[in-house]
């Protein structure tokens, strides 16, 4: 009865990807909805890769999974994944079945599969992987996954203590999940721009988790992430197996080095979260046995995907699209922070609003009295404006952060705000919007050319 | 005037911090202590202006019980005598008889008040609010593992939304001048009344909020969409 019930799941499944894709749709969700809705335990029973490497954590899942994609396309591997599809184990479904010409084969050589770390429960009894890489704990939506102790101890409690764990040694709090499982540690030594003290609101290993002590921090890059040593009990940060070290920003380059020997990589983009998304990949392939030389020329020929951070000429201006995910004072403090650090004026738009909850309800705004809006309060941000549904929101937090009155901008209807930028010549127009408004913040993105354009003619 | 905060090692979610700091951004003359878990309380030896804590991690919970547990009869004689607390989110829970998870997880609390905390580790409540403080509207958000259950004197009368549970109106619990709320967003940055109530009764009724009128606006404009009965109150 089970195996009917798979396999009508399977064919069923297969039909609507078939619909999907005559009908224009993409189609990276729903045939795994449908499978699971009539087969409940599909996941487990789909044939799967020989090899899957799962990724999970805070922020970088994408990231990573969309560059371990890349690099193992590149080595002739046939690679099943959810890169473009849902995280959730629907999507892990969809993409499992992209690789599955009949109901019991599987032709992908490799699965990299990014997971959703709060789907542990779901997905972690019917598939286990041979390498999970966890990326980071963070903060996230505080609705869906509360604060990342939490999520630690979900995912310590269901993965199989098969699983080879690759772990953040900068990160005390992701490093310790699953205790019972194996793993191997990735870090990056002393970098210039790391502090001691935690300039950041959320900081979230503040004490020791054996002893709770007190942790110092012998250097600390941002919020928790650093090397810590309890001041009590003698705990302290784990060594790494896959070292980065020597970062340039300027060359932009970084050398990774483990017990089998060293290379210099080009670094992704000069944000400090993708030297961790590139020393975790290239972890990854050392641990499935590629050389140094090998990854370091295909990583050569990998980008991070233009949804997250994209920079456009416009008339006078250079606009920048920048992911900042809503809802994730994290993500919006990293992305504030970096932006912060680049050189030049910048005028800045605000639009990480959660569409959805606007439809029906209200967005729980406490995550903006986490997030370092204070990085915005700088001499080199010409304007910021405020707006969506949340813009008198966003006005109050820049005002409690430090950015003077004026040069604060608050208009609700987004296509009318970006017409109050002033547009000045070599000025960086930043779009700060989120996973909700993937699709909007285009439209957003065509107006603010258009504007950028007819200013550049005046 | 002092304000104690309790642990914001572990007592730190949510935006929760940014009550205390709104206080002294408010008023210059509030000095804001900080309370780890291994220092002696500023309350054991002193009357602090206010004794503040906001949300907590479930270890976080278990900690700051420990911890207070030495001065259980000392918080005790500061509620009667009409000391002045505000305690945000789940630390509520802290102050009442125990809390139950449904992951096997159980707590004894401090038992100053007679309520029992029940989680659902897998199923968040997620929730706007909409009370009201004397004839002050406040609003916020709720965002917990679960209710608690037990008669006490409620802090918010509930408009819109669950109170303590929900099945029960009444949000909050008060006693004399102990005040203790599932309510966060930050309370005191969207709530700027009750903020000056709080002010004046900590002796500083003088002081104008830091930028009252953008917190003002923000408030009213709030306020009027969450009694807006086509807002939808519990996320789902």
């Amino acid at each position: 009865m089970n195996k009917l019930r798979y396999l009508i799941a399977f064919i069923t499944a297969k039909l609507s990807v078939i619909a999907l894709r005559l009908t224009g749709h993409p189609g990276t969700n729903l045939p795994g909805q449908l499978a699971l809705r009539i087969c409940p335990d599909f996941l487990g029973r789909i044939p799967k890769p020989a090899r899957i490497i799962a990724v999970t954590g805070t922020n970088g899942k994408t990231t990573l999974t969309n560059l371990l994609c890349d690099l193992l396309e590149q080595t002739g591997e046939k690679v099943v994944s959810n890169r473009y599809g849902s995280n959730l184990a629907s999507g892990i479904v969809t993409a499992l079945l992209s690789g599955c010409p009949l109901p019991g084969r599987q032709s992908a050589t490799v699965g990299v599969i990014e997971i959703d770390e709060r789907s542990a429960p779901r997905v972690f009894p019917r598939m286990t992987p041979q390498l999970l890489v966890i990326t980071n704990l963070f903060r996230d939506s505080i609705m869906r996954n509360a604060h990342p102790a939490y999520i630690a101890d979900l995912l310590s409690r269901y993965i199989p203590a098969s699983v080879k764990l690759i772990v953040n040694a900068d990160d005390l709090i992701s490093c310790r999940v699953a205790p019972q499982c194996e793993r191997e540690y990735f870090g990056i030594g002393p970098m210039p721009g790391d502090v001691i003290e935690c300039v950041n609101l959320i900081n979230d290993m503040r004490i020791c988790p054996v002893c709770h002590g007190t942790l110092r921090y012998d250097y600390r890059r941002y919020h928790h992430i650093g090397r810590a040593v309890c001041t009590s009990c003698g705990f302290s940060s784990p060594d790494c197996d896959y070292a980065g070290s020597e970062v340039d920003f300027d060359k932009m380059t970084m050398r990774i080095s483990d017990k089998g020997g060293s290379a210099v990589y080009t670094l992704l983009n000069d944000s400090v979260f993708n030297c961790y998304n590139l020393l975790c990949a290239v972890a990854v392939m050392r641990s499935l046995g590629f050389d140094h030389g090998q990854i370091s020329e295909l990583a050569s020929r990998c980008s991070i995907v233009a949804t997250r951070h994209e920079s456009i000429k416009a008339g006078d201006i250079t606009l920048v699209m920048q992911m900042a995910k809503e809802k994730n004072a994290l993500a919006c403090s990293r992305a504030f922070d970096y932006v912060a650090g680049r050189e030049g004026e910048k005028e800045i738009v605000l639009m990480m609003n959660c569409l959805g909850d606007v439809k029906h309800w209200s967005e729980n705004v406490s995550w903006l009295y986490d997030c370092d809006f204070e990085f915005l309060a700088r001499p080199d941000i010409r304007c910021i404006v405020a707006t969506g549904a949340r813009a008198l929101d966003y006005r109050l937090r820049l005002l409690l952060a430090g950015v003077e009155e004026e040069k604060i901008i608050c208009v609700e209807d987004e296509m009318e705000a970006v017409s109050r930028l002033p547009f000045v010549k070599g000025d960086q127009v930043y779009l700060f919007y989120g996973t909700d408004s993937l699709v909007f913040a285009q439209k957003v993105r065509s107006r603010i050319e258009e504007l950028a354009r007819e200013a550049a003619e005046k | 005037m002092k304000v104690e905060i309790l642990f914001p090692e572990v007592a730190n979610l949510y935006g929760d911090l940014m009550n205390p700091e709104y206080l002294r951004r408010s008023c210059p003359d509030i000095e804001l202590i900080g309370t780890s878990l291994r220092d002696r309380p500023l309350f054991a030896d002193e009357e602090p202006s206010l004794i503040y804590m906001g949300s907590v991690t479930e270890e976080g919970i278990t900690l700051a019980v420990e911890a207070l547990t030495p001065y259980r009869e000392r918080l005790a004689e500061l509620i009667d005598s009409g000391r002045l607390f505000l305690i945000t989110g789940n630390a509520l829970d802290i102050f009442g008889e125990d809390i139950s998870a449904d992951s096997g997880w159980t707590q004894q609390c401090l038992g100053l008040f007679p309520t029992h905390a029940k989680y659902k580790m897998m199923d968040r409540y997620n929730a706007l609010y909409v009370g009201s403080f004397g004839d002050m509207d406040i609003v916020g958000f709720k965002s917990l593992f679960g209710h608690s259950f037990g008669s006490v004197e409620p802090l918010f009368r509930t408009l819109r939304g669950d109170g303590l549970n929900e099945n029960e109106k009444g949000e909050g619990i008060r006693k004399n001048r102990f005040m203790a709320t599932y309510v966060t967003g930050p309370l005191l940055i969207l709530n700027p009344p009750f903020t000056k109530w709080l002010l004046a009764e900590m002796g500083a009724a003088d002081c104008t909020l830091a930028f009252e009128d953008a917190a003002m606006e923000l408030y009213r404009q709030r306020v009027s969409q969450f009694k807006d009965p086509s807002t939808g109150i519990v996320y789902h």
